[in-house]
């Protein structure tokens, strides 16, 4: 079985999967059905303000699984309509930027800037367009990355590491998104323990449930579900709460602009945008590449960096009147994050933002396909189903930009007006809908009651400046690390020094203490 | 570099000595093995010391905010904020409340109780519909400091859509609080 | 002989259904919840799904599964324990947790707080390595560990101890490394992070495929896959890995009850072209049915033993 092999049978994987329907006698595999889905709804939730990719994703998991059960089968279509909302959010978000100046996920922000003026100028339409071209092209450059790198670095992860350099490779992992991640590296540490302390209730290896307060409660861990979404969810769902009820600010209204009919972008402008787009494209991948830091920080850089080159060009209107430029620079940079991203996730199993943690849930639910180095281990003649799997998500993922470059544009457009629905009326259905989709996969109040009391964490780690993210990926590798630890420190026969025993780990330790170091000694700026 | 900060140093110092209680009350008195043992003539990481790691995260990381954090750091949890909080917890318990009861309550004479009930028409709704209505209709009227009949009108629409989706096409899923009965 | 014994066991555990009569008319009341405590999406996860839903064809009866995993079957079976015994909840566990698990949890319970109601099929537990190590046999392996120690999985303690025992009736070290679940000591051994380990049954496939080697069995008796590889008995270790996947009840499920899901899944799990009897034909050689009073009997056994294998593994 060669690598070609395998991408053939990925393909196929996708194509050839349970039928849905069949259309003119070709049977519609219903993996590309529920790409299809789960990018339009990706756009819709995107397009709104207060909803974000990670959310959609969060809610559609249960009834995902409800609909295709735990087989391997469940993979693609589930991963498939999970990739889509990835992606159709990541465009979707550009919408209310543009139309409203208020974006629709965080990482928008920078697009308002140019975006909004644009619109008032009545240029909205060509704004949307701009936005969709850089966001699809930034996209598309960021998954064949992550189609050439994952597969390779994972073959030399698996082939070069042991158990004690993969142990000290988590720990670097971890010190380098704590640090990385908010602009206080001890917030960032304080983060991480709480994470890392509620991945470690009622595991262990002794049949006393550790940290269970001899409780039954406790005795089988907080449930990941309840941990991550009331952290990620539920804690943002309060404070936007609070924020609303505080202000009681109406939404100002961007009154009816005549927008202009003719808004195709022609040749020459599409050229003129390229060299901004292909530099955020690459800034994009690179952040996006190592986990951690999100696509706020990309879409910033990307910006700034745009903005350099464009005031040395001279051209009107300036960066933040609405030049497309500036559109182009951050849309392009915000969207090459999602591919990169999984980059860590399918070769060392570490994710990066909180859309791969929902992705990394998925395949931990379903079972059958666990990303880490092992997916992408050739196995003789027989085939590793874990790698088709793989494939087959890659597959996915062109497939998604293919309709983004196809449909997506026309969909992105019409979606003007879900950024009207307003907020407060929004959120506490997603907390019902948060709250519920939870019960759903645990059955038990218990479960509820632990995702609004890590909701309530979520809410004050926020109003402290605490950012959540570290918290979340400490708790989905807590196990992960102390069960790699434990097994190098027994595999080496009772090492105490196994995290330094070798040239490899020596380095990945040192490299953790620098992380360290350095950041507290640099003030950052560009929080997440 | 600024001077140290008030915030800072109660939030870092607070978190460090929180760290020191866990490894040393929680993590040391409620675990069965210690930091390492020793089991088949072989000395295994016991299940304390992880724990206890996580906990010099806390430590570490507070001291690290009392000492290097600066002013543009520093965020301050208000009286509001709390207030907030306790307002938000008393609605959810409210609601939740109901949503665990209301069926049961509403089953106390029929025969043999809720449970055989639990996955019959309609009683296995009464719960969930209540609950999750109070929940909705109570948050939105809570941020809109004021009662409204559209606030209701959203909560029963939203909770009859959650039934739609997840109870009515799926058979082996169950609604709250319908597995704990 | 212990197989003559199990065969015996189920024939007399069948037979003592058979006359049940109450069994037949006996129906649950209301939905019914199926605790899992296996990981979903594994293999036996997969047979208890596909149990129940072979059961609610045949009878109607409705299922809802649901996961409790965790500490090798115990947070299962401290969770049932508390639930009505009315036939409204069953679990699905393995021997172990009845027997060893549950004398070393030490969590004040006994076989005896629950109902066993029957076992599904048995494990093709045997001790694998890489075929590219170059050992075609156990002594191969042992003469390798010789100069220095190997690294050994094992994905319970049970199993740590026979590992260890073993390494001591050969006069030779491992290294045991535990881990969670039995993909997770083929993913190491496969990954080289392990030399040798216990697995399951998920090694047939690697095995006929020729990348994996069964080096002994840890059954009392030989696999079905490598009937040469020597068996635990024969390599000095009075102890074994036998095993099976078992229903089980919270204590006083009334008779009735119990025997009438003995029969029905009996009866799915044996039977041709249901998808239980496929899948647990594929993944664990066939199904193995002990019921009832037979059942009960076996998990005390295991029970009793896992004293005796907890004392030699800790001189």
């Amino acid at each position: 079985m060669g690598w070609l092999d395998y991408v053939w049978l990925g393909i196929l994987a996708v194509f050839q999967g349970p039928e849905m329907f069949s259309l003119f006698g070709i049977g519609i595999s219903v993996t590309l059905v529920m790409i299809l889905m789960g990018f339009l709804l990706g756009i819709a939730v995107g397009s709104t303000p207060g909803l974000a990719g990670p959310m959609a994703m969060a809610i559609a998991l249960p009834i995902l699984i409800s609909i295709f059960g735990f087989t391997p089968d469940a993979l693609l279509p589930v991963m498939g309509f999970l990739l889509g909302i990835m992606k159709g959010a990541t465009i979707g978000g550009a919408v209310p930027a543009i139309l409203f100046n208020t974006p629709g996920t965080p990482d928008a922000y920078m697009t308002t800037l140019d975006g909004y003026p644009m619109t008032r100028r009545g240029e909205a339409k060509k704004a949307l367009r701009v936005a969709h071209f850089s966001s699809a092209s930034g996209d598309t450059f960021s998954d064949i990355v992550l189609i050439l790198c994952a597969p390779f670095l994972a073959v030399v992860v698996e082939r070069y590491l042991d158990l004690p350099e993969k142990a000290a490779l988590l720990i670097l992992s971890l010190a380098f998104i704590a640090a990385v991640i908010s602009n206080s590296v001890g917030k960032g540490l304080i983060s991480l323990g709480l994470g890392l302390l509620a991945a470690y209730v009622g595991t262990g290896e002794d049949f006393y449930p550790r940290l269970s307060l001899d409780t039954q409660v406790l005795a089988q861990g907080f449930p990941v579900a309840a941990v991550v979404l009331g952290v990620l969810i539920v804690g943002e769902v309060f404070c936007r709460l609070e924020d609303i009820r505080r202000d009681r600010r109406l939404k100002s209204s961007s009154g009816d602009i005549v927008q202009a009919k003719a808004t195709r972008l022609s040749g020459a402008e599409l050229r003129g945008l390229m060299p901004y787009i292909g530099r955020s494209a690459i800034i994009g991948t690179a952040i996006g590449a190592l986990p951690g830091i999100g696509s706020t920080l990309a879409a910033t850089l990307g910006y700034a960096s745009a903005q350099r080159r464009y005031r040395r060009s001279g051209k009107t209107p300036k960066m933040g009147d609405g030049a497309p430029e500036g559109i182009a620079a951050t849309e392009a940079a915000n969207s090459s994050v999602s591919g990169a991203n999984l980059i860590p996730v399918l070769s060392l199993g570490i994710p990066g933002n909180a859309a791969a943690v929902f992705l990394i849930l998925a395949a931990e639910t379903i079972g059958g396909f666990n990303p880490g180095p092992s997916v992408f281990r050739q196995m003789g003649d027989a085939v590793n189903p874990e790698m088709v799997i793989a494939f087959g998500l890659f597959t996915c993922m062109m497939i998604a930009n293919l309709l983004n470059w196809t449909i997506g544009g026309v969909f992105m457009r019409s979606m003007g007006f879900m950024s009207r629905i307003p907020k407060h009326v929004l959120l506490p259905v997603v907390l019902l809908l948060t709250l519920t989709s939870i019960y759903v996969q645990e059955t038990r109040m218990a479960a509820i009651w632990f995702t609004v009391a890590f909701g309530i964490l979520g809410y004050a780690m926020r109003r402290l400046g605490i950012s959540p993210l570290p918290f979340v990926i400490a708790f989905i590798l807590g196990g992960n690390l102390e069960q790699t630890a434990r097994q190098a420190f027994a595999a080496t026969g009772c090492d105490p020094l196994f995290l330094v025993s070798s040239a490899v780990s020596i380095l990945f330790m040192a490299l953790t203490a620098s992380i360290i170091v350095l950041s507290l000694k640099r003030p950052k700026e560009a929080p997440e | 570099m600024g001077r140290f900060n008030r915030a800072n140093l109660a939030l870092g110092l607070g978190v460090a000595i929180l760290g020191l209680m866990i490894a040393t009350i929680w993590v040391s008195m409620d675990t069965a093995s210690g930091l390492i043992e020793k089991v088949r003539r072989q000395v295994t990481i016991g299940d304390a010391l992880a724990p206890t790691a996580a906990a010099m995260f806390l430590v570490v990381g507070g001291l690290l905010v009392a000492a290097f954090d600066r002013d543009d750091t520093a965020y301050r949890v208000s009286v509001g904020n709390l207030a907030f909080v306790t307002s938000l917890l008393i609605l959810l318990f409210v609601s939740l409340a109901l949503m665990r009861w209301a069926g049961p309550l509403a089953a106390v004479f029929a025969e043999g109780g809720y449970r055989p009930l639990r996955d019959t028409a309609p009683w296995k709704y009464i719960g969930f519909s209540l609950g999750g209505t109070a929940l909705v209709a109570g948050l939105i009227c809570f941020v809109e400091r004021r009662l409204s009949w559209r606030a209701i009108w959203v909560a029963l629409v939203a909770t009859l859509a959650l039934i739609l989706v997840y109870d009515l096409p799926f058979d082996d899923l169950l609604l709250p609080p319908n597995g704990d009965v | 002989m212990k197989r003559i014994l199990t065969a015996a066991a189920a024939a007399l555990g069948l037979s003592a259904l058979s006359t049940g009569a109450l069994a037949q008319d006996w129906t649950p009341p209301g939905p019914i919840k199926l605790m899992i405590a296996f990981a979903a999406g594994g293999g036996a996860d997969t047979q208890a799904r596909l149990i129940a839903e072979d059961l609610e064809t045949k009878l109607g009866w409705q299922f809802i599964p649901e996961q409790v995993t965790g500490k090798g079957g115990m947070n299962l079976a401290m969770a049932i324990k508390d639930e009505p015994s009315d036939g409204s909840v069953i679990g699905m566990v393995v021997t172990e947790t009845m027997g060893y698990n549950m004398m070393a949890a030490d969590a004040g319970v006994t076989p005896d707080d629950f109902t066993a109601i029957t076992t599904t099929a048995g494990f093709q537990m045997g001790i694998v390595s890489l075929s590219s190590k170059g050992w075609t046999g156990f002594d191969d392996m042992i003469a390798e560990a010789q100069g220095t120690p190997l690294r050994f999985g094992v994905m319970s303690p049970k199993l740590a101890d026979l590992a260890y025992l073993l390494g001591e009736a050969q006069g030779v070290e491992f290294n045991i490394i535990s881990v969670q679940g039995g993909r997770a000591v083929m993913n190491g051994v496969n990954a080289g992070d392990m030399d040798l380990g216990f697995m399951a049954g998920i090694q047939g496939r690697g095995v006929a495929a020729g990348e994996l080697v069964n080096l002994a069995s840890a059954l009392s008796e030989p696999l079905v896959q490598t009937p040469e590889a020597p068996m635990l008995s024969d390599l000095g270790v009075p102890f074994n890995a036998d095993g099976y996947f078992l229903f089980i009840a919270p204590a006083g499920l009334p008779t009735e009850a119990r025997d009438a899901f003995a029969t029905a899944i009996g009866e799915v799990i044996t039977t041709d072209g249901m998808k239980s009897n496929d899948m647990i034909t594929k993944a664990f050689g066939g199904p193995t049915v002990i019921a009832g009073d037979a059942a009960q009997a076996l998990v005390s056994d295991y029970f009793d033993a896992a004293g005796r294998l907890m004392e030699a593994a800790s001189e």
